[in-house]
Formats: structure tokens, C-alpha cells, sequence
């Protein structure tokens, strides 16, 4: 039976780990911030008041040596969450990530497991800059051992959340915090997700728009305006990294036959080359012409917003470029000037009230 | 204790350089609600005398890294409060052009180095940096200057064109890095100590222990213990005080920097202390109730400033009009820079993607 609430993204985590601290005794939540009165953007909201500190509970300025010591912790039995509210503080705890969380499993011929949930946000806009907004996924994902996870929706965020708990392997789950507010249908009782497989949010047989995290909320934007003009956008999620589920997109192709791929992230070595590289080997006669990719550009993100509100693609460079491969470019215009806002553009949302 | 209790003209100087940090610090946080200067910033409002009695046995020549808590250190240094408030503005004329914001400074002809966001990520940089020095003034990376220092010429003629100072022939450049409690927790921190005391670096760790890392209390990240014991067990010179008194600062930086200074190696400084307004943005936070009850409050009444004022004016080295004169003559500088900042120009779209490389 479906039991179906309507609830932010960022609601939906904080209910994945309350039913995960639940569901799993073995469960802990640590982070720097996690009991703190903001708790993690509210994430972790009134956990430590449920579960105990022991369960729930803040750590010292020490990321590479506080993964080992949830990697040793897991090795034991234990399921630790370990969250860090920016991605680039997770590059202190590389080393171990890769070279032991990902590879304990393999190398030691799969006698042990890593049961390990790393849960990072990417940070976007209000100044954020070079140190506080890079999209590292591709990095992450290049590593073999290691889950990647990017979910878009509620729904997405509440199973994958809870799937990477259940899950024996080390999962990074990535947010980005321009997600955070945005509502959506959560199911609790839809089926698990096995942390694979894309999403299809919006069926349209023009052209496929194969999108990556907060980029496919820009494309059910982009293909909300053009569908009042005559074109029908297919938007393909992109929510699980490792395995890129290709088939998806192949069988979206089969059908529009035009493909354009959105990325949130440097476009070099990106996921997006990823998908289009095996699109193009195994599947490329479906394509009508040459498929577009959308990235960022290839140098970090200033922090200064008359440049960094410059830096970021959205809606409306996905609606023009797909517009241009359609012919049809007179609809440019208007089509721009329906998905302009009034909201600055260094900030997510109209409750917003800054710093961080 | 120190020679400066005797002279004035010390104390006065290193009250103004304390105030006009506050006043900075204050004019920030009351223009920030204007929501023009748009990027996370980390005030000091309560710091100021550790940056302040550090920097006072500074030359130019001495070099200075900092973190996401940057203003205090980068204005006692000599940085450019211009460029300062034009980076915070996004601006073209900001001393990073924009690139920047609060968390990322630089004032090279100053000698600040860089503050970087990234806790610790600056740590190691200073030791680096520090041993280079070391390596150049013992002639092993003679006619190296600009690969080992990350000088450039340019560089050099502004630092000789600003107050050149004479030094003893055996006097090394120092190197201070600031960082607080929190970055304390982080492994650079220990393995940069290991190599420095390894090194005798001429090197001054300063840490700003102001008990809190954002909203967590040192009590849920570290147990009891004092902090510069443990830099000391690394083997460096170590020593705590009260970071909110500038006289006792500014002593135990004299010995700290005189002892880097002439070789005896890398010296550690716990300044205890408490940033009064939230961990980052222009305003306070004692609602929320991270801090025990009554703690921001005695702290306020341990004022820097306040302590020093009336020492001030206890020992007749300045009097109320002279004060009134130094708050004036500050608001104006204040005042002008702001219009300097906010005069500056967008960079432009183009320009984003510069700087990529060398
Ligand atoms: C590696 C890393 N982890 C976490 C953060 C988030 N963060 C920014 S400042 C800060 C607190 C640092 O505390 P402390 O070093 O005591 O300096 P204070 O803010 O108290 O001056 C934290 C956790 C970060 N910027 N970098
Ligand atoms: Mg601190």
C-alpha cells in the first residue's frame, strides 16, 4: 500500500536517518554539527533528543582520521553515517575513502565489509567559491569499490538514503544544497532501490534530456516552458553514479533520437562524458545528430557573484541548445524570458536569508 | 613585565590597532544586512588583541598565514582595508579581484600571505613557507628566491619600497600562522609541528582557542588538556595565555618572535579567547544556547578593548579627548575606504576563467 507524504528534500534525509537509527540498532550519525543547533541545515534535527548521544553525536576538526576510525567501526559491525556539510572537507578524508573503504572488501577476497554511509553536500552560491562549491562526483566516482549516489528527489533522497544504510558497502551520498527546500512525494513503502538505475521524470518523445542532480531540476524546468511550445522533453535523472545506468537513457534515445546531456559539474573527465561515451558504442545509431553536453566551465567557481552567477548553466541554456537541435530558434526568445526570475541568482530559494 | 608597560606610546598604538579592527569588523557586520556583500564571512569582533600583539614585533619582511577568520590578522598585518572591503563586495580593485570573498585574503607586499577557508589547509603552507626562509638565509637556496619564496621581483621592490626595516645579519624572516582550537583537532596540524620542530623552523603557531569549532564546544572534540602542552611534547617552545589581554600578548609574542627570529626554532602560543558575534555572519547568537549561560557576557566584560582603554587612562597615556580623537579619525578611514570599495568595478564575465594556470 502506498503511504505518501509530501516533504522538503531535506526532510526526507532527516526522515531516512530517524527510521535508519531505527531500523538498524548498529546505526551511528557523527558529524561536525550534527547535534549543533542548526543540525546540519535541520537534517539531523531532534536525533540526538531521540536516539542518545552515543548514537548521535558531533566530532573533532579530524575528517581523514575520523573516516578510518567509522571504517575501523565498521569493519566491526557498526553502520556509521558520517556527514560532511560541505563535499571539499571530504577531500581531507580521500585517503582513506580510497585507499581502504573502497578496496577492503577486494583486497581482502571479500571476507570483510565496509558498511559505511558518507553523506556530503556541494555547496552553491552566496559567495561559496573555490573551497566551499566543487562538484566532485566524477573524482568519487572513478574510484572502484566506493557507491556513488547523487538523488534529485524527495523520494530519491528518503530510499537512497535509507538503501546506502542498509547497504554493505561504503556509499557517497551527495547532495547539493540547492535541493534542500525543494518538496516532494515520498512513498516509504515503494519498493527498494538496490542504490540503482535512473529516474524518468518526465516523459516526452522530442528529445531526451539526461541530467545529473540539481541539473534535472533545470531540465523539468527547461522542459516545463518548452512544452508550452510545442516541444516535449524527456528528463532522465541521473541519480546513481556507479552503476551509470545507460540502458535508460539508450531506451530514451530509441525513441527521440536526440540527446542532450546536463552535468553540474567541470566538464572534463565529467560523468556526462562517461554517459556519452558508452551511449556512443553500444547505442549511438539512435542518435539524429550530434548529442550536446551542458557543463560547467573547467576552473573553480569565483566566489565574487557578478562572475559566479555567470558560471553556473541552467534552464535556460538547456532550453536554447535544445530549441537550436530542433530548429526550431525563433522560440529562443520567448522561451528565455519565460524561465527568468526575479530571484537572485546566487540564491536557491525565497527563504534564503544567508550566510553559509 | 615588558618594556612597552613603560612606553606609551606602545599601548596606545596597539589600542588603536585593536580599535580600528572592531570598527571595521562592526562597519562589516552593519553594511552586511545591505546583502552587497554576499559571501560567508567570519567576524573577529572579540579576537582582536591576539592578531593586534602579534603583529606588533611583525615587519613587513615576516610573513603571515591565516584562516577563515581573516580580517583581524590581515589588518594587523598592514593589509589593505581598501581592497579588503572590495573583496568582500565582489570587486575588480578586491585584493583577490573578487575571486575570493572574506575567507580567502591576500596582501602580499604586506607580507600576508594567504587565509584560505579550508580548516588546516593553510598549516602546512606556513611551515613551507618558513623553511624556505630558513633555506635561503643559510645560503642553500641562494639565487632560488622567487622558486622557493613565491616571490616575483614586483614583489620585492614593493617590499623594500614599505617601511624597510634593518636587521642583524643572523635574523631569519618568521612566519606566523594563526589558526584556532578547532583546527587544532586536524592531522597537518601534528604532522606540520613534527616537521617544524624537526626543521627548528622559524616558525610561530598561533592558536586563537576561543573554545567553540562553529557551534561544538572544545568539550565534545577534545578532552581535557591544554592544548600547547602537546605542541610543546612536539617539541616546540610552548606557552598560553589570556588572548583578550594585548599586554600579555603582546610579551609573550616579543619572546616567541625573538626566539624564531634568532633560530632556536618553531614556538606555539594558546591565546584564550572568545569571538562574540555568530561563528559566521553579521550578527549575535547567544539564542540559540550553544554557550553556557552568562559566558558571552563575562567575556564581554574581558573585553580587549575595554581593558585597554582604561590602562589607558589609568596610567595617563592617553585621555578621553585624545580617545574621542582616535574613534573620529578612524571613522573617516573607515568611511573613505568604504567609499573606495564601493566605487569599485565588476569584473567582468571574461575574466572568470583567468589565472587558471602559471
Ligand atoms: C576541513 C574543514 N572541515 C570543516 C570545515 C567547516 N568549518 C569552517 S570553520 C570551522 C570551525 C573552525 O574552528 P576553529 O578552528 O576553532 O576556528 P574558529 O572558527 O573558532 O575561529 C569549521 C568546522 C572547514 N571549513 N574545513
Ligand atoms: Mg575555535
Amino acid at each position: 500500500m502506498r503511504d505518501v507524504t509530501v516533504m522538503s528534500y531535506g526532510e526526507a534525509i532527516r526522515e531516512a536517518l530517524d527510521d535508519g537509527l531505527t531500523q538498524y540498532p548498529e546505526m551511528i550519525l557523527i558529524g561536525e554539527g550534527v547535534p549543533d543547533p542548526k543540525t546540519i541545515f535541520a537534517t539531523t534535527q531532534g536525533l540526538r533528543e531521540k536516539y542518545g548521544a552515543e548514537r548521535v553525536l558531533d566530532m573533532p576538526l579530524a575528517e581523514n582520521g575520523m573516516t578510518g576510525i567509522c571504517i575501523g567501526a565498521a569493519l566491526a559491525g557498526m553502520r556509521p553515517v558520517l556527514v560532511h556539510q560541505r563535499i571539499d572537507f571530504a577531500l581531507l578524508s580521500v585517503d582513506q575513502l580510497v585507499n581502504n573503504a573502497a578496496k577492503w572488501r577486494y583486497m581482502f577476497d571479500g571476507q570483510q565489509q565496509v558498511p559505511l554511509v558518507i553523506r556530503v553536500i556541494v555547496g552553491r552560491g552566496w559567495g561559496q567559491g573555490p573551497q566551499h562549491s566543487q562538484s566532485l562526483q566524477a573524482m568519487f566516482a572513478q574510484v572502484p569499490g566506493l557507491k556513488v549516489v547523487m538523488p534529485t528527489t524527495a523520494g530519491d533522497a528518503y530510499h537512497f538514503m535509507l538503501d546506502a544504510i542498509a547497504d554493505n558497502n561504503p556509499v557517497l551520498y551527495i547532495e547539493h544544497r540547492w535541493l534542500h527546500h525543494i518538496q516532494g512525494e515520498v512513498d516509504k513503502n515503494s519498493p527498494r532501490t538496490a542504490l540503482t538505475g535512473a529516474a524518468l521524470l518526465r516523459q516526452g518523445g522530442d528529445i531526451t534530456l539526461a541530467a545529473f542532480s540539481h541539473m534535472s531540476i533545470e531540465a523539468l524546468k527547461a522542459a516545463t516552458v518548452l512544452a508550452k511550445h510545442g516541444v516535449d522533453a524527456e528528463v532522465v535523472d541521473m541519480r546513481c553514479l556507479t552503476p551509470l545506468d545507460v540502458d535508460s537513457v539508450a531506451r530514451s534515445i530509441s525513441k527521440t533520437g536526440l540527446l542532450l546531456v546536463a552535468d553540474c559539474a567541470p566538464e572534463t573527465a565529467s560523468m556526462a562524458h562517461k554517459l556519452l561515451s558508452e551511449l556512443f558504442q553500444s547505442h549511438g545509431q539512435h542518435l539524429r545528430q550530434p548529442p550536446r553536453l551542458i557543463a560547467y566551465p573547467n576552473h573553480p567557481v569565483p566566489t565574487s557573484h557578478f562572475m559566479a552567477n555567470h558560471y553556473y548553466p541552467g534552464a535556460e541554456e538547456i532550453a536554447a541548445a535544445v530549441l537550436e537541435m530542433l530548429d526550431k530558434q525563433p522560440l529562443k526568445q520567448i522561451v528565455t524570458m519565460e524561465l527568468q526570475s526575479d530571484l537572485a541568482k546566487d540564491l536557491p530559494d525565497r527563504s534564503f536569508a544567508g550566510p553559509f | 613585565m615588558t618594556a612597552m608597560n613603560s612606553a606609551g606610546a606602545d599601548l596606545k598604538q596597539l589600542y588603536y590597532q585593536m580599535l580600528r579592527i572592531r570598527r571595521v569588523e562592526q562597519a562589516i557586520a552593519e553594511r552586511y544586512q545591505q546583502q552587497e556583500m554576499r559571501c560567508p564571512t567570519h567576524l573577529c569582533i572579540g579576537e582582536e588583541a591576539i592578531a593586534v600583539g602579534i603583529s606588533a614585533h611583525l615587519t613587513t619582511q615576516d610573513k603571515v598565514f591565516s584562516n577563515h577568520r581573516g580580517h583581524g590578522h590581515y589588518l594587523a598585518k598592514g593589509g589593505d582595508l581598501r581592497r579588503l572591503l572590495a573583496e568582500l563586495y565582489g570587486f575588480a580593485e578586491g585584493c583577490c579581484g573578487g575571486r575570493g570573498g572574506s575567507m580567502h585574503l591576500t596582501d602580499l607586499a604586506a607580507g600576508f600571505i594567504a587565509s584560505t577557508p579550508i580548516v588546516g589547509g593553510t598549516v602546512p603552507l606556513a611551515g613551507g613557507y618558513a623553511w624556505a626562509e630558513q633555506m635561503k638565509k643559510s645560503g642553500a637556496a641562494q639565487g632560488c628566491a622567487s622558486v622557493a619564496g613565491g616571490t616575483t621581483p614586483w614583489m620585492e621592490e614593493v617590499e623594500r619600497s614599505r617601511r624597510p626595516e634593518p636587521r642583524t645579519p643572523e635574523a631569519t624572516n618568521v612566519v606566523v600562522i594563526f589558526f584556532g582550537d578547532g583546527c587544532f583537532e586536524e592531522g597537518v596540524m601534528h604532522e606540520t609541528m613534527n616537521f617544524a620542530a624537526l626543521k627548528k623552523l622559524p616558525l610561530l603557531f598561533v592558536c586563537e582557542n576561543n573554545q567553540y569549532s562553529v557551534m561544538t564546544p572544545l568539550a565534545e572534540r577534545q578532552p581535557e588538556r591544554d592544548i600547547y602542552k602537546i605542541a610543546a611534547a612536539h617539541g616546540l617552545q610552548a606557552a598560553s595565555g589570556d588572548g583578550n589581554s594585548v599586554e600579555q600578548v603582546y610579551a609573550l609574542a616579543q619572546a616567541a618572535v625573538a626566539n624564531a627570529r634568532t633560530g632556536q626554532g618553531p614556538q606555539f602560543l594558546e591565546l584564550h579567547t572568545h569571538r562574540w558575534p555568530e561563528h559566521c555572519g553579521p550578527n549575535e547568537d547567544d539564542e540559540l544556547g550553544y554557550r553556557s549561560p552568562g559566558e558571552l557576557a563575562d567575556w564581554k566584560l574581558r573585553c580587549p578593548l575595554l581593558q585597554t582603554r582604561q590602562a589607558l587612562l589609568d596610567k595617563r597615556l592617553s585621555d578621553e579627548s585624545e580617545l574621542t580623537a582616535m574613534e573620529a579619525s578612524l571613522a573617516d578611514e573607515i568611511e573613505q575606504a568604504f567609499q573606495w570599495a564601493l566605487r569599485g568595478s565588476r569584473p567582468s564575465i571574461d575574466s572568470m576563467g583567468l589565472h587558471l594556470y602559471a
